[in-house]
């Protein structure tokens, strides 16, 4: 550490490295934080867990008790032994008793993307919640056909303020802050939906997971979905190969490409909706909007292809990678798949999970280079090298199986949440000189004979 | 950890195998101590400790786990290192220990596996409590148990927090209580000045006509006095006159002051039932208060306590002068505590001549409930300071002497005619039959010849009660037989003195020392010594000669075992391609196979059913059988004896 210290003085790496050196490092010292702990109001198991998007600070929490909580996860409310155990007690918590709360469990609790002014809680009560945090009053309430899995909000929305809810119902509905209605109903699942995932790099763009184990793409603009993801359609690598991408992708909306491969597309009936062109990256929000060719690619999409499975059994997660280039997603078969998402081919990247929660919807968290990917195995918390699969850390604390999970980038800290009703913190191992510091007097050798 | 094993290492292991692998409730403390002492100065032995303790936690027995429990608990408590790489696998100790999980129930025996658990939330509990604050894992573990699936802890550490916290709340309680005591007496205390002073003014009114009453005797007195000086010259019988003469000076009720008698005995009551144990609650709360104003309250115990002694000495001029009063007011009320009142008695006694500020400051010992106890004190102390003073005179009186000899007899009906020798009437209050009042035949007397005969006292012998001592001979469970019989234990023949361990001292010790003594018989002593030495001489040869035999004996078997031995190495070179250390090394395997499989036995004897009635029902009905079976263990042994006597015969 003081060597890099000493080449970020002499200017021999640059700030960027240097920082996120300093930050691997601390990642990989990661393990059971023994001075920070979350004391729980939740009387149920935790279902949700989030830290505000703005500020870095404020961590909601939703539980099965139909109740969710505020902490504030860097400035402790009180020290136990001493000053040795810092406690995060909860800013306020919100329960069945509160008037407008929610009657059975919290399946999902999400942060307004823009400030922490607002959260919004979906439960199996069929509702789906606006608080004001700064009175914990609802201000708005939305009745869905089912039971709420997951509700989720787009963190780069700038035109549009809407809440997706996957729900029991086959329908994903998009309810709109600004009017208090239901925007759109997005129908093509064929079971419950228990995994909504907004793109990061588009605002416009859903990622739905069902338990009828397919991965659904939306583009909210046009109704119908544009893309869904197949097993077997596979690759292997990070990108195909330049060559090979010429032969499989059949629709390439990129101008450069356009003229060549038309003709071909046109011959063969397009069976992947991959729109990837590797070298010049366009978002895909754009792409629906081009050429005539996506017209036809929805509804009236062929069946084969629209009955495409990622995943035997439901689609439990979905997580897009910060750069919103890949896709991550957990499902009840075991299975935890990194699919392209320009290319809509699953990575084949076998990743060491052995076993996954199935009857819950789970929560996955990564890093911010996505290097790393923070899975509920079970009891235990494994986080994975996204792409060789291999286990990095494991993490074993929890006594029941864990539900949730939030990295927080600007600590380094994990945070997780499980069936035993705990929040626990990870964050790096302290360094040595702090513990000297301290001066652990108690917690010595004690041999009397 | 192999390489460890390798190196010297390992040994920890072995010790811990051995501790593990018993029925006993406990570790054995010298398998524990030799763990500890080798653990304690290496890092890879505690390491390998650690592991070698959780892959025995995971044993499907749970006697086995209980004992690597207590072991684990052990090191816990003491090394760090220990403790960290514990708290890492702390859900998978738990699980085994208390068996939370539903799909990992604790292994049988039950009864061992229901002491497994409440030993593991017990340490569990101590654990948290002295370490928690260093470990999360302990903590957490210790509030899912608790908080989340509801186990009861023992709660020792909260248990005691009460007990105190209660025990700190009744010391307030009673604090406020005498406080608020305070406050009274601080509204009431001119009146009960006022009240006592009444009383004790009465009295000295009362004393003062009695004495002017009997002035005149007195002075007869004091002139006959001077008379009759010179005719008892003995010393003894003056002193009987001095008693007569001072009994003479007292002034005995009559018709004429009565009346001031009866109300001198009503006051004497009010003073010793009413003022004296009110004045001595007072004095307790005084001292035990903590009021905010000191001064007030010494002024007022210091004024309290004055007006007690005033008390007392007017009490003591009452009963000095009416000797007839206490009786009387004693003897209703205060008879049952009399006997009590003796304990406390010889002490005040002893130390009569402080016995005013004793009790002053003594006071501050006595409990706020014992206005009682503390009334029944003081009337037989004051009686005793009657007493006392006459006491010093008395202690070499003729009285005191003959008390110290004369007899005690039981309580009866002829004590009434004790030393009179009238006839005595046989019907003497003239009952007749059925309860019918009757004449009394005045002729009709028994002479005293027959009452006296009547009255022959009969004892019967009493012996006197001889403590038994116990045998104290050891036992093999590290007790003392606690069997008590006169002369002869059942099981450890002849009682003997023994010290606190069950050797027995050394008689001949005691001997010698009463030897010098008795210097009479000294020759007669020294030649049984003599006697005693030559015999122990001789036996010391015989079994030196004994143990020569008995070696030379197994160093012949030795020689034959060796030599056959040889001849089997031989044969077993001949039929295979083994080494012959590799025959060693079969041999040193199989007796370790041995020996763990008899202890694995009795770890599993554990896991069997016990022995019911029906059981022992079978085994007698199937008795002939057995027969049978002895039969052939004995001709076995005989076989086997045979063997023995003759090993090189193949």
């Amino acid at each position: 550490m003081w060597r890099e210290i000493g080449d970020r003085e002499t200017g021999k790496i640059r700030p960027n490295l240097f920082a996120n050196r300093i930050k691997w490092n601390r990642i990989e010292r990661l393990q059971l934080s023994d001075h920070k702990e979350i004391v729980t109001p939740h009387r149920g198991s935790i279902n949700s867990l989030q830290v505000d998007l703005t500020e870095g600070r404020y961590l909601l929490s939703g539980a099965s008790d139909a109740s969710a909580a505020v902490f504030d996860v860097q400035r402790p409310t009180d020290y136990e032994g001493g000053g040795v155990i810092a406690k995060h007690n909860c800013i306020f918590s919100v329960d069945k008793q509160h008037e407008g709360g929610h009657r059975y469990a919290i399946s999902s609790a999400i942060w307004y993307p823009v400030d922490t002014g607002l959260f919004i809680t979906g439960s199996y009560d069929h509702h789906i919640n606006v608080w004001d945090t700064n009175t914990t009053q609802v201000v708005m309430n939305f009745k869905m056909p089912g039971k709420v899995y997951k509700i989720a909000m787009s963190s780069l929305a700038t035109s549009h303020m809407l809440i997706a809810a996957g729900t029991e119902d086959v329908q994903v509905r998009l309810c709109d802050i600004a009017s208090g209605a239901f925007a759109h109903t997005l129908s093509g699942h064929r079971d419950g939906v228990m995994a909504v995932e907004w793109s990061t790099s588009s605002e416009w763009v859903l990622v739905t997971g069902g338990c009828d184990g397919a991965i659904r793409f939306w583009d909210i603009r046009r109704a119908g979905c544009f893309l869904v993801l197949d097993q077997s359609q596979s690759q292997l690598g990070r990108r195909p190969p330049i060559l090979e991408r010429f032969a499989t992708n059949k629709v390439s909306i990129s101008k450069s490409f356009l003229t060549s491969p038309s003709s071909f597309t046109k011959a063969r009936p397009p069976k992947k909706l991959a729109n990837g062109n590797g070298l010049k990256q366009s978002p895909i929000g754009k792409i629906p909007a081009k050429g005539p060719t996506r017209q036809r690619l929805h509804p009236g999409m062929l069946s084969s292809q629209d009955r495409a499975t990622a995943h035997y059994g439901a689609v439990t997660g979905l997580k897009v990678t910060e750069d919103g280039m890949y896709l991550l997603s957990a499902g009840s078969d075991s299975r935890l798949r990194l699919w392209d998402v320009e290319s809509g081919c699953n990575t084949l990247v076998n990743y060491e999970t052995v076993r996954l929660q199935t009857s819950k919807p789970i929560q996955l968290a990564t890093t911010q280079n996505s290097a790393l990917v923070f899975v509920p195995c079970m009891t235990t918390m494994k986080a994975f090298d996204v792409w060789s699969g291999k286990t990095s850390l494991t993490f074993s604390g929890h006594y029941e199986s864990v539900n949730c999970c939030w990295f927080n980038f600007h600590d380094q800290e994990l945070y997780t949440g499980g069936n035993d009703r705990q929040i626990l913190i990870w964050s790096p191992s302290r360094l040595v000189s702090d513990e000297v510091e301290e001066g652990f007097t108690q917690d010595q050798d004690h041999w009397s004979d | 950890m192999e390489e460890e094993r390798e190196g010297g290492g390992g040994k920890v292991r072995a010790l811990i195998e051995r501790a593990t692998d018993s029925t006993q409730p406990d570790v054995d403390p010298r398998l524990l101590k030799a763990i500890k002492s080798l653990v304690r100065y290496s890092d890879s032995e505690l390491r390998l400790a650690a592991h070698t303790l959780m892959e025995f936690m995971k044993r499907d027995h749970s006697q086995v786990r209980y004992l690597s429990l207590l072991i684990i608990d052990q090191l816990f408590m003491r090394s760090k290192l220990f403790r960290t790489l514990l708290v890492e696998n702390l859900d998978q100790l738990l699980t085994l220990s208390v068996g939370f999980r539903r799909n990992q129930p604790l292994p049988a025996p039950p009864a061992v596996a229901a002491l497994l658990r409440s030993k593991a939330i017990e340490y569990l509990e101590k654990w948290n409590s002295s370490f928690g604050i260093y470990y999360r894992r302990l903590r957490l573990g210790f509030y899912y148990l608790k908080n989340t699936l509801r186990f009861q802890f023992p709660n020792l550490q909260a248990n005691a927090a009460r007990l105190q916290q209660e025990r700190r709340e009744r010391e307030r309680r009673s604090k406020e209580i005498v406080l608020n005591k305070f406050e009274t007496l601080k509204e009431n205390f001119q009146s009960i000045k006022e009240e006592m002073r009444l009383t004790v003014d009465e009295i000295g009114e009362c004393l003062d006509i009695i004495r002017n009453g009997g002035e005149d005797s007195m002075l007869l007195d004091n002139l006959e006095d001077e008379e009759e000086i010179e005719e008892f010259r003995s010393s003894e019988l003056r002193q009987i006159r001095h008693e007569t003469l001072e009994e003479g000076k007292k002034v005995c009720e009559n018709s004429e002051n009565k009346v001031v008698f009866d109300a001198l005995r009503e006051l004497h009551k009010l003073l010793v039932t009413n003022h004296l144990v009110t004045i001595q609650e007072w004095i307790s709360v005084l001292i035990r208060v903590e009021a905010t104003d000191n001064r007030f309250r010494d002024s007022i115990l210091k004024e309290f306590i004055d007006i007690r002694n005033h008390l007392i000495s007017v009490k003591k001029k009452c009963e000095e002068l009416g000797c007839a009063l206490p009786r009387i007011a004693n003897n209703e009320e205060e008879e049952d505590f009399w006997e009590e009142g003796k304990i406390g008695l010889n002490e005040s006694r002893a130390s009569h001549p402080r016995e005013n500020e004793d009790i002053a400051t003594a006071s501050t010992s006595s409990e706020l409930k014992n206005t009682t106890p503390g009334c029944s004190y003081k009337v037989p102390s004051g009686k005793k300071i009657l007493e006392c003073e006459g006491g010093r005179i008395e202690s070499s009186s003729p009285r005191s002497k003959l008390l110290a000899e004369a007899p005690v007899m039981k309580w009866g009906s002829y004590l009434d005619s004790w030393g009179s020798k009238r006839d005595i009437l046989a019907n003497q209050r003239g009952l007749d039959l059925e309860n019918h009042w009757g004449r009394v035949d005045y002729d009709a007397v028994i002479p005293a010849e027959k009452i006296a005969e009547l009255n022959v006292q009969a004892t019967v012998y009493k012996e006197e009660q001889l403590e038994i001592q116990p045998c104290h001979a050891p036992l093999h469970k590290g007790r003392l037989c606690q069997r008590r019989d006169l002369r002869v234990c059942p099981f450890h023949g002849l009682i003997i003195p023994r010290d606190d361990e069950g050797k027995p001292l050394d008689q001949n010790l005691s001997e010698d020392v009463i030897t010098p003594d008795s210097g009479t018989d000294l020759a007669e002593q020294l030649a049984k010594q003599a006697i005693k030495n030559v015999r122990a001489k001789d036996k010391e040869v015989a079994r030196k000669r004994e143990i020569d035999q008995k070696s030379l004996k197994r160093a012949k078997l030795a020689k034959v075992r060796k030599h056959n031995e040889a001849v089997l190495r031989d044969a077993a070179l001949a039929s295979t391609s083994l080494s012959a250390s590799a025959g060693e090394d079969m041999v040193a395997t199989n007796s370790e196979n041995a020996s763990t499989r008899s202890n694995k036995q009795a770890l599993a004897s554990m896991l069997r059913k016990k022995v019911t009635a029906k059981d022992r029902i079978a085994q007698r009905l199937l008795n002939t059988r057995a027969r049978d079976a002895t039969v052939r263990q004995l001709t076995l042994d005989v076989d086997a004896n045979y063997k023995e006597a003759f090993p090189n015969q193949w």
